[in-house]
């Protein structure tokens, strides 16, 4: 698979230097700011300051799950208002301090978020968005109704001045907000958060539990807002539903973070800091124009900067992204660790057993039943709409399966889901090579070697296999710069990260040209070199996979119609029919 | 009689629905974009039609005939600017960008009523007798409200599947890639689309007006009931989405009367999350 014309020569081979020095100074101004600002500054600029910070912590919530792990809120308001209301009943009603009762009002706030997240966190986009929208008037309304947390009227709070009590806390809840963000920058669990806003399906076949992730990333989101909200409760002595539930903070927090840059780590203090003093200028000109400004400010943002000011600052080098867990060089790696020999060798890898797959009324695969023994390479082939692929997607765990099972190694699989299959040694690739396009080489295929290893195991085997397939040149190259041919290979990359017991590929050849063609014959034949026991292609170039395979089966309308060596099967008059029709 | 009676209102509430659903449904159709500012331009016709009967004081349903124009003048000069330059990106950038985009001209446009109409509730006297027949009593305004709306919306379906261009718009929410191999101008139609849903919603905002009060700030509770009701239906699906919306208003007339206002106004949000949890597909379809 090598390319004639490399895309780009890389001007990067090692890891760019962390420009530590520059964290600090950075730290140390802000810092400066902070303690400067309630000995010098008067009472307003205490209360400017304490905002900003609750927003920029309400921002870098927001972030977590809408910039890190691609699930667009417009509901944070939800956690604000919980944490809110959880703050004021305890004050109202408990003789507890405020600021354990703010920290419980964050801890309700992510119950909450664990509590709804597995059934919010199930489609994203519009829906998800929306949901959140909902969910924020259905807890107004509850809120409205609840007499004993004031009801419609809203809950005064005792009114203690604690201005530098809530300085303090606020300071240290933005303080925390930009260490989980900085934290999912960097680590591996961020790597998986953003595997998941990049291709959610993708990430689940390289062994990502995505439920567990999305909810993870949904809950420190909820507590950063819980936290806000029952800080700005403390804080204003007073609460009722519709200033805690209101949907104008979500419009404010996702200008504040678009602004400044999404999924980055600099970006939401950056937009709240500017938007909120640029916005206190202009509202003295401008008295009421609060919503209409921040609305513009979106709009011109996306079709103008769509990365924010990070991305601007980009171009000069400032405010790189960090390359998650890269070492300063690659190093040559290891290779994963032979297998332990399977208790009984004669169980087939991969046996499929009456596999039904139906699409409401349409039936995509009927009682297909098939095994792959240790050593094989099957091919399966069909015309198109034969179920090929719906095929590849129930054993991969990304269609359920009407009826029917499916075991590996023995052990049936039909239940788990797709990411499990992924660590129990299933590596499939897609028609299109389904890749995170903003991200490198190296991410890419550390994301599936961390699945079920240690950190230093993942990186040895990450490294190993960027140098099987030849990348290891372009191992910082995000891969939007790589040409189709080094993406195939990066695909590769990814499968051999996971030290899969079974591959599965899919229509790996489509497209491609005669030389092309044959170097990717030449990986499927190593294959087995790699610790792989079985390999099933699914394929519509017959001719360039017939010698390849030890047997083939050949699929009809979701039915098997034959199975065999290819020279019995390419024999068959049944496929012939199927192939090219009734003769006249 | 009690049933019969909550039917009835139902149904007219329904009819006034279709018509802010099928206006979504024609963009999301169309463009794949859910129009967040859908609520604003209805509440903001809703707002002008009140204005309307105040100080021109003939008929209000003559403001129905100007707020499809203006807006859908406003709906086209809009489109090119804010929604086409992100055709080009992939879907799933396509989607973020243009729920961003549409979040924020919602709240402009928010603003704008707040400016111009003002932050409190109205409502518009009109039609506020009734007709009692065998026992059911119907609201003339719901009445009168019901059956135009339900005319425009079955008037925009006839459009989209009798003629030419409506065909065409059809076409392109089916497949961009075929329409534009059959030679449609596929920009000008997701103009056109665009600037007619707008419009529609300008329509359904007059229609809505007469029998809900309503404030700049409510815009966001017709957003989301369009889409639910677009959600429910099926996307493009124009038969789907007119009797999802009579089944929300008989439910919404039901919930109304048995558990009260706040209960008939949260009934949306309710489906939406529950159909989430129960039945995800359906929504991942039209995501």
């Amino acid at each position: 698979m090598s390319d004639t014309k490399p895309p780009l020569a890389p001007s990067v081979v090692h890891a760019p230097a962390s420009h530590w020095y520059r964290a600090i100074v950075a730290g140390a101004a802000i810092l400066a700011v902070f303690v400067a600002a309630p000995i010098f500054g008067s009472a307003y600029m205490v209360q400017l300051v304490t905002d900003i910070l609750i927003f920029t912590a309400l921002a870098y919530g927001w972030n977590l799950i809408s910039g890190f792990t691609g699930y667009l809120s417009f509901g944070q308001v939800s956690f604000y208002g919980v944490g809110a209301y959880a703050t004021g009943v305890m004050v109202v009603h408990m003789p507890i301090p405020w600021y354990l009762a703010v920290c419980a009002g964050g801890v309700l706030a992510m119950l909450v978020a664990v509590l709804i997240g597995p059934i919010m966190l199930r489609v994203r986009g519009i829906l998800f968005a929306l949901s959140m929208f909902g969910l924020a008037r259905i807890f107004a309304v509850l809120f409205s109704d609840w007499d004993y947390a004031g009801g419609g009227n809203g809950l005064t709070l005792p009114a203690e001045l604690t201005p530098v009590g809530v300085y303090v806390f606020a300071g240290l809840l933005a303080l925390a907000g930009f260490s989980l963000n900085a934290w999912f920058a960097r680590s591996g669990f961020g790597l998986d958060a953003m595997g998941i806003r990049e291709d959610e399906n993708a990430a689940a076949a390289v062994g990502v539990p995505t439920t567990r992730v999305k909810v993870a990333a949904f809950a420190l989101s909820g507590v950063l807002a819980g936290l806000a909200g029952g800080l700005v409760a403390w804080n204003r002595s007073y609460i009722d539903p519709p200033s805690m539930f209101d949907p104008t903070i979500d419009l404010q927090t996702v200008v504040f973070v678009l602004f400044g840059g999404m999924g980055t780590i600099w970006g939401p203090l950056i937009g709240t800091v500017i938007l909120t003093v640029v916005g206190e200028q202009l509202l003295v000109h401008f008295p009421n124009l609060e919503l209409a400004l921040y609305g513009l400010v979106v709009i011109v943002t996306v079709l103008l900067l769509p990365g924010g000011i990070v991305s601007l600052v980009n171009r000069w080098g400032w405010l790189p992204r960090p390359i998650v867990l890269a070492p300063r060089a690659l190093p040559f790696g290891e290779p994963p660790p032979p297998r332990a020999a399977p208790p009984e060798p004669s169980v087939p890898v991969l046996a499929v057993d009456g596999l039904g797959v139906r699409f409401g009324g349409l039936v995509a695969l009927d009682g297909v039943s098939f095994h792959i023994a240790p050593g094989e390479t099957v091919a399966i082939i069909g015309a198109n709409g034969a179920g090929k692929t719906t095929l590849f997607n129930a054993i991969t765990g990304f269609v359920p399966p009407t009826h029917g099972d499916i075991r590996l190694r023995g052990r049936s699989v039909a239940r788990l889901p797709a990411f499990r299959r992924a660590r129990d040694g299933m590596a499939r690739t897609f028609q299109i090579p389904r890749l995170m396009r903003p991200m490198t080489v190296w991410e890419n295929v550390l994301a599936a070697a961390r699945h079920g290893r240690q950190g230093h195991r993942a990186v040895a085997q990450a490294a190993w296999a960027v140098h099987t397939v030849g990348l290891a040149d372009l191992w910082l190259a995000p891969v939007s710069q790589l040409s189709p041919g080094h993406q195939r290979r990066l695909e590769f990359g990814r499968v051999l990260a996971l030290d899969p017991d079974l591959v599965l590929l899919d229509e790996v050849m489509a497209g491609m040209t005669k030389d092309e063609q044959e170097e990717m014959r030449a990986v499927i034949r190593h294959l087995h070199g790699f610790g792989v026991s079985a390999v099933a292609m699914v394929e519509h170039v017959i001719a360039a996979i017939a010698d390849l395979s030890d047997r083939m089966i050949v699929l009809d309308f979701g039915r098997k119609i034959a199975e065999g060596t290819p020279d019995e099967v390419l024999r068959d008059p049944a496929v012939i029919r199927a192939y090219l029709g009734e003769p006249q | 009689m009690l049933l019969l009676q909550l039917l009835v209102d139902g149904i007219l509430l329904g009819g006034t629905y279709v018509l802010l659903a099928q206006s979504l449904n024609l963009i999301f159709g169309v463009m794949g974009v859910v129009n967040l500012a859908h609520g604003s331009f209805i509440v903001l016709a809703g707002l002008f039609t009140v204005w309307f009967a105040a100080h021109v004081a003939i008929s209000p349903l003559l403001a129905i005939p100007i707020a499809f124009v203006v807006l859908y003048a406003v709906g086209a000069a809009l489109q090119p600017v804010l929604l086409e330059p992100l055709m080009g990106l992939g879907m799933q950038q396509a989607e973020l960008l243009s729920l961003m985009i549409t979040f924020g001209l919602d709240y402009v446009l928010i603003e704008l009523g707040l400016q111009v109409f003002g932050s409190n509730y109205v409502s518009l006297p009109y039609l506020q007798s009734t007709w009692t027949l065998g026992g059911i009593t119907v609201g003339k305004s719901l009445l009168v409200a019901g059956v135009i709306a339900g005319a425009v919306a079955l008037a925009l379906s006839l459009w989209l599947n009798r003629t030419g261009f409506g065909k065409s718009l059809l076409a392109a929410s089916q497949s961009e890639t075929g329409a534009v191999s059959v030679g449609i101008n596929v920009r000008l139609v997701r103009l056109v689309a665009f600037a007619v849903g707008v419009g529609l919603a300008g329509v359904a905002g007059t229609l809505l007006i007469l029998v809900e009060p309503m404030a700049a700030e409510t815009a966001d509770n017709f957003t989301i009931l369009a889409f639910v009701l677009v959600a429910l239906g099926g996307l493009g699906d124009y038969r789907g989405v007119a009797i999802a919306s009579v089944l929300l208003g008989i439910a919404q007339s039901a919930v109304g009367f048995y558990l009260g206002g706040d209960a008939e106004n949260v009934l949306p949000y309710v489906l939406l999350i529950l159909f989430m949890a129960v039945w995800p597909q359906r929504f991942r379809r039209a995501a």
